[in-house]
């Protein structure tokens, strides 16, 4: 047999047969012979209106169902305009592969065209990264590159591809699929880990984000029942708690709950499930937890000890350290208090005011909307409302840049989601300054007919910026003021999504109602009171038990 | 403190300039570096200098997908 296919061609023919089915990404000059063996492949592309905006898409196309996420790029620019979506995946182990064209061999190093050295640019913000230098690397290139972005500690994997690469004829060898690899991590500590669960008297379960990568929501929710340990998680970690847990106190750290961060400060034993001891988590570390010992549970050994010592570790998958601990039931004086805190320092939502209060709003929307939803956000006061005030079932349907924070992330990840979860209701959250930073894929939501729906909470102000400016900077408010914004909601309308706006408190449950209920997409356009800010708040430098509420500012 | 290392890498060089970065950006000072090419592999000596934990750089250059391994002849060897 002497049958061959060009590079470009088995990079398609390889992604069909590992099973990708969608891939997003945007043409170029030195990617051309990629797209030309996409035309009519069984493998479908969306095409996004900017290259950030395929890689979030792809991103959020991951989150949303734990599977690989695939974009494409060409040389120069549109690898740089990647490069902040494989920083946000690095940040937050998100399972993703980057292709990108690169100018010809022969050119590479001479300033070419839409030349930019991508494979040095990639270093800092991939799990690791290829240049493919001869075509009969290609296949073992791409299969390791899937591989690597998928087990272990998931994250971005780039492949850079030169055209003439591409364009080259390769023997056509029938691919390998992959062989699993078994976990051999030595479980060695698991007496140690055992002994500081059963000597603990005020334990917790500090849960990240390693859950949903791990797939390991079943087994904490089994160790969490028979333990009956109170629990707190990271942004990223929210859903992998089911809320009806009873010692579920939500989201620790700078805007965590007072129950969450009060009950952190008092434990003796901090069993660390998945989670890296984030700034925004501990606020000052050396008070953090300050009374207990920790416990840490995760697949990527460099992450323990790298913040706070561990007296324990158990380095393995999440799917198998979990069902081996055994924490013996929680004392019920332990219990009793962290449930006393939960009733004291309860969400209220009866606002006084006439303006609509967002944390109302986004309450109401996470009961009326319907089971599976996927709520994904931007960056700021939104996002941290949405993660205060919203109930989710699993950390797969919330969907919230958490490591690097990156506004503009809401809207292609929603539509990643959506053309992942074609069944779900997808529902972005965002600020009037975070939607403006990728608002060019209203396009692809009417490109693709997708029924995404975007509830845009309207300050005219960079919100969280203003917030800390109004208590940390004297109140001046530098370029925080986003008041000429365009009108939302005609300017969703260019893109044929209807949708309405309100200004009054009254109009929030008929306007939910409208947004849930809709067939296709829809926008809520809700303006609120500028001088709302995020509470609790623990400030930079301070203890989490040193949060300032509403009242005590 | 002074640390120092021999880590063996792939012999290509985005392989050695990849753990360069991360031992950069962990922060670890360079104080020196030698390297040779010996199969397919480099070995590279290196002298870093930094006031945090050596396991904080040795523990990320293990996580690396080039790096074969990472031996540590420290003058003081510090333990987790």
């Amino acid at each position: 047999m002497s049958k061959t296919m060009t590079g470009a061609q088995m990079v398609i023919d390889i992604l069909v047969k590992q099973g990708v089915t969608d891939v997003f990404g945007y043409p170029g000059g030195a990617i051309m012979p990629i797209y030309d063996a996409l035309y009519g492949a069984p493998l479908k592309h969306y095409l996004t209106r900017h290259e950030q905006g395929a890689g979030f898409a792809a991103v959020g196309y991951a989150r949303s169902t734990g599977k690989l996420g695939v974009c494409f790029a060409t040389s120069g620019p549109g690898a740089t305009n990647l490069v902040t979506s494989l920083a946000d995946a690095m940040m937050d182990s998100v399972p993703l592969l980057a292709i990108t064209g690169q100018v010809p061999t022969a050119a590479i190093g001479s300033d070419a065209f839409q030349e930019v050295d991508v494979l040095g640019m990639s270093l800092s913000c991939t799990k690791h990264s290829f240049m493919v230098e001869r075509v009969e690397d290609l296949a073992e290139v791409l299969q390791q590159a899937m591989h690597l972005a998928t087990s272990g500690r998931p994250g971005p994997v780039l492949v850079d591809i030169p055209k003439d690469i591409q364009q080259g004829q390769v023997p056509y060898t029938p691919w390998l699929a992959d062989a699993q690899e078994c976990d051999s991590t030595s479980m060695q500590e698991l007496k140690a880990a055992n002994t500081l669960l059963k000597n603990a008297k005020r334990p917790i379960a500090y849960v990240g984000g390693g859950v949903q990568s791990a797939d390991a929501q079943d087994e904490l929710m089994a160790f969490l029942a028979r333990t009956q340990m109170p629990a707190v998680s990271t942004l990223k970690a929210l859903g992998s708690v089911l809320p009806e847990y009873e010692y579920e106190l939500g989201m620790l750290g700078m805007h965590g709950t007072k129950a969450a961060n009060l009950a952190v400060q008092e434990c003796d034993l901090l069993v660390c499930i998945g989670a890296r001891f984030d700034d925004r988590v501990t606020g000052n570390l050396a008070k953090f937890a300050a009374k207990a010992q920790v416990l840490h549970l995760d697949i990527d050994a460099a992450e323990v000890g790298k913040r706070k010592p561990a007296a324990a570790s158990l380095i393995a998958d999440l799917k198998m350290s979990l069902p081996q601990l055994e924490g013996s039931l929680t004392t019920e004086e332990w219990r009793e208090h962290v449930s006393q805190m939960k009733r004291d320092y309860a969400w209220r939502y009866d606002y006084p005011g006439e303006k609509v209060f967002a944390p109302y709003l986004l309450n109401k929307l996470s009961r009326d909307m319907p089971k599976q939803t996927v709520v994904c956000c931007d960056v700021g006061q939104h996002q941290m409302w949405v993660a205060q005030h919203m109930k989710f079932d699993h950390p797969s349907n919330h969907l919230s840049s958490g490591g690097a924070g990156t506004m503009g992330f809401g809207l292609p990840a929603a539509i990643g989601a959506q053309i992942a979860r074609p069944q779900d209701t997808v529902i972005t959250v965002s600020g009037d300054g975070s939607i403006m930073m990728n608002i060019q894929e209203l396009a692809t939501i009417r490109r693709n007919n997708l029924p995404v729906k975007i509830v845009i909470l309207d300050n005219q102000r960079l919100g969280m910026v203003r917030q800390w400016q109004e208590l940390f900077f004297a109140g001046r408010y530098s370029e925080t003021n986003l008041s000429d914004n365009p009108d939302f909601v005609q300017l969703a309308a260019v893109f044929g999504i209807p949708g309405q706006t309100i200004t009054h408190a009254s109009e929030v449950d008929e306007a939910i109602d409208n947004l849930v209920s809709s067939e296709g997409p829809y926008i809520l356009h809700a303006c609120i009171d500028d001088k709302e800010n995020v509470w609790p708040l623990v400030p930079p430098g301070a203890a989490n038990d040193e949060m300032i509420t509403e009242n005590t500012q | 403190m002074k640390h120092q290392l021999t880590v063996a890498v792939k012999n290509q060089s985005v392989a050695v300039e990849r753990f360069l970065r991360v031992a950069r950006h962990r922060g670890f000072r360079l104080m020196q570096l030698q390297l040779e090419g010996q199969d397919e592999l480099f070995h590279v000596k290196m002298t870093v200098d930094s006031d945090k934990p050596i396991y904080l750089l040795t523990s990320q250059l293990n996580k690396l997908v080039d790096v074969h391994s990472v031996d540590l002849h420290t003058l003081q060897q510090q333990a987790i």
